[in-house]
C-alpha cells in the first residue's frame, strides 16, 4: 500500500507534442487532474507579523507525456527510472506590495512546486502603514529552472528545485532542498506526508525581498539594509490527504518556516518564524 | 461542493476501495520495466492488514461509468490487473466486498509458474535475481539485499509433495511448513515449501506434483 500511495500522489501534467516518458504512469493520451477550492491562512508577507486568510484554488494536472502543473509550478518529468525524477521546472512567484504578498493556487502534492501566486479571490484592501509601506513593489516573477528528486525508498524522497528569475531585477536564484516522508498511513484513505528542508538564495534574491535600499529607507520606516545570499530559511511541513471517495479528496497543509541569515536580521522581518495553514477540497477529473 | 463530496464519501465508506488511477500508476511500472523479466509475473494483491482475515470470499470489482469487471482473486489475494485506458479516463474504482480498513492493495511480483511443474535450480535463482533487480529499481533501499531462495506457496489443505531432484537416483521431499505466502504478510495459514539456493552453482530440479499458488522470491 505504501508503494501505491507513494506513487499515487505524485503530481504531474504535459504538452501533447512532448516525448512520452518511459515510466509514463498513465495510458497514452490520458491525464489526471485535481481541481478544488479551499482557504489559506498565512502571514501577509514572509517575515510579517500580521496574518490574512484568503480563498485558495487548487489545481494539479498531469499528462501522459510527463508534463505537469502543480499549484503555481509547471514542469516535465523526463526520467525513465522509477526512483528518479528530474526535468525542467517553471514557477510563478508572488509579487509584493505594501499590502503584502499575493496568494495563489495550491497543489495536491508538494513535490516540486511552490504555492504562492496571484490573489485571485481575495479582495484587496488598504492597510495601515507597515514595514512594506514605501518599499518598492515587486511584481509577479516567472522563474525557470529544474527539479531533481531521488527516492531513497518508495516513501522517502529527497527533492531539489533550482529556480532563477525572482527579485527586482529578475536575477534572483533559489535552491530548495527537502527530505520528504511520503504517504505515512494514518488510517484507511488517510495519508500524511512530512517535509523538512532548507531554502538558499543568492544575494539578488535576498536583497530584493529582505534588503532596504537607500531610496526605500528614505521613504519608509526601515533603515537601509543590505541582505546577502546564503541560507534563506529552514522549514517543516505536513500534508494530510484524505481520500473521501475515488473522485474526492480533502487536502490540508501546515508549513512552519524559520527565516535565517540576513533574511532573519532584515528590518522587514517582524517575526522570523512563519506558519501557513491551508485546507481545500478537490475533485479528481 | 462539500455536500457532493460528503455524499460520495458516505457511499464509498460501504466497502473498501482504491482509485483505479492510483493502482494503475503502481502497476504500470512493471509493464514499463525494460530489464529482463521473462521469469516474473506481476499482480495486484489484496492483502489483509491483520491476522485472521483471509482472502477467501473476497470479490474485487472494477467499476466505472461504462465498465463493470470482476477481477478474480486467487487464494493469496492476487488478481491480474487490466491496464485499460477507458477505466483510467473514467476514473474508475476497484471495489472490495469488505468494509474499509481490513485490506490493503499492493503490487506483487512473483516467479512465473511452469505448466510442467519442473523448475531447474538455476532458473529459480535467475527468477529471484530478476525479481530483486526489479524491486531494487523501484525501491532503492533494497540495494544491499541478496537472493537466498524461493518459497513455493500452496493451499491450506493437502500435502505439497515438493521434491528436490539431483540426478536419477537422488531425490528428496522438501518439508512443508505453515506460513505466509509472501514475507511479512499476516495470513500465515498457507502450506509453504522453502528452497534455499546453494552456495556454489545451483544444480538439480525442484518438482511440484501439485501446482503451487505462487512462487515468492526470498531476499536476505
Amino acid at each position: 500500500m505504501d508503494k501505491l500511495l507513494a506513487l499515487a500522489l505524485t503530481g504531474a501534467c504535459g504538452m501533447a507534442a512532448a516525448q512520452t516518458p518511459a515510466t509514463n504512469p498513465m495510458p497514452d493520451g490520458s491525464r489526471d487532474m485535481y481541481v478544488g477550492l479551499g482557504a489559506v491562512s498565512a502571514p501577509r508577507y514572509e517575515g510579517g507579523r500580521e496574518r490574512r486568510t484568503a480563498a485558495l484554488p487548487v489545481l494539479q494536472v498531469e499528462w501522459s507525456n510527463g508534463v505537469f502543473v502543480s499549484g503555481m509550478s509547471a514542469g516535465m518529468h523526463l526520467s525513465a527510472q522509477p526512483a528518479l525524477e528530474y526535468g525542467p521546472l517553471l514557477g510563478v512567484l508572488a509579487g509584493r506590495d505594501d499590502a503584502g504578498s499575493a496568494r495563489g493556487l495550491g497543489g495536491i502534492d508538494s513535490g516540486v512546486g511552490m504555492t504562492a501566486l496571484v490573489p485571485p479571490l481575495s479582495i484587496r484592501t488598504r492597510y495601515a502603514a507597515t514595514r512594506l509601506t514605501g518599499m518598492d513593489q515587486i511584481g509577479y516573477r516567472l522563474q525557470a529552472g529544474g527539479f531533481f528528486n531521488v527516492y531513497l525508498s518508495p516513501t522517502v524522497r529527497l527533492t531539489n528545485s533550482l529556480l532563477y528569475g525572482s527579485g527586482h531585477e529578475r536575477n534572483g536564484l533559489r535552491w530548495s532542498v527537502d527530505l520528504q516522508r511520503l504517504a505515512l498511513p494514518l488510517a484507511t484513505h488517510h495519508a500524511l506526508s512530512l517535509t523538512a528542508g532548507l531554502t538558499l538564495a543568492n544575494g539578488a534574491d535576498s536583497q530584493s525581498y529582505f534588503g532596504v535600499s537607500s531610496a526605500e529607507a528614505a521613504q519608509s520606516i526601515n533603515p537601509a539594509y543590505r541582505a546577502g545570499g546564503g541560507l534563506r530559511d529552514a522549514h517543516l511541513g505536513a500534508r494530510w490527504n484524505w481520500a473521501l471517495a475515488p473522485a474526492w479528496m480533502l487536502t490540508s497543509t501546515l508549513k512552519a518556516s524559520r527565516l535565517l541569515g540576513s533574511a532573519k536580521d532584515s528590518p522587514l522581518t517582524e517575526r522570523p518564524t512563519n506558519v501557513t495553514v491551508s485546507t481545500a477540497i478537490a475533485y479528481r477529473f | 461542493m462539500l455536500l457532493a463530496a460528503g455524499a460520495a464519501a458516505a457511499q464509498a465508506q460501504e466497502g473498501e476501495w482504491i482509485g483505479y488511477r492510483d493502482a494503475y500508476r503502481a502497476m504500470v511500472v512493471f509493464e514499463k520495466y525494460g530489464k529482463p523479466k521473462n521469469l516474473l509475473q506481476n499482480h495486484l494483491q489484496v492483502m489483509p492488514r491483520e491476522k485472521g482475515a483471509s482472502a477467501e470470499g473476497l470479490q474485487l470489482t472494477l467499476s466505472g461509468k461504462t465498465i463493470q469487471l470482476n477481477l478474480p482473486l486467487d487464494a493469496t489475494g492476487r488478481a491480474v490487473f487490466p491496464l485499460l485506458k477507458a477505466a483510467y479516463d473514467e476514473n474508475a474504482a476497484l471495489l472490495l466486498n469488505r468494509k474499509a480498513g481490513l485490506y490493503a492493495f499492493r503490487p506483487r511480483v512473483s516467479l512465473a509458474l511452469r505448466a510442467d511443474g519442473v523448475y531447474e535450480a538455476p532458473e529459480l535463482r535467475a527468477g529471484c535475481e530478476q525479481a530483486l533487480q526489479y524491486e531494487r529499481d523501484v525501491d532503492a533501499s533494497l540495494r544491499t539485499r541478496k537472493c537466498v531462495g524461493v518459497r513455493f506457496v500452496f493451499g491450506r489443505k493437502g500435502e505439497p509433495g515438493v521434491k528436490l531432484r539431483r540426478g536419477e537416483a537422488e531425490q528428496q521431499t522438501l518439508p512443508a511448513v505453515e506460513g505466509a505466502a509472501f514475507p511479512g504478510e499476516p495470513d500465515e495459514g498457507f502450506k509453504t515449501v522453502g528452497y534455499r539456493f546453494a552456495e556454489g552453482q545451483d544444480k538439480g530440479q525442484v518438482v511440484t506434483p501439485n501446482p503451487p499458488l505462487a512462487i515468492a522470491p526470498l531476499y536476505d
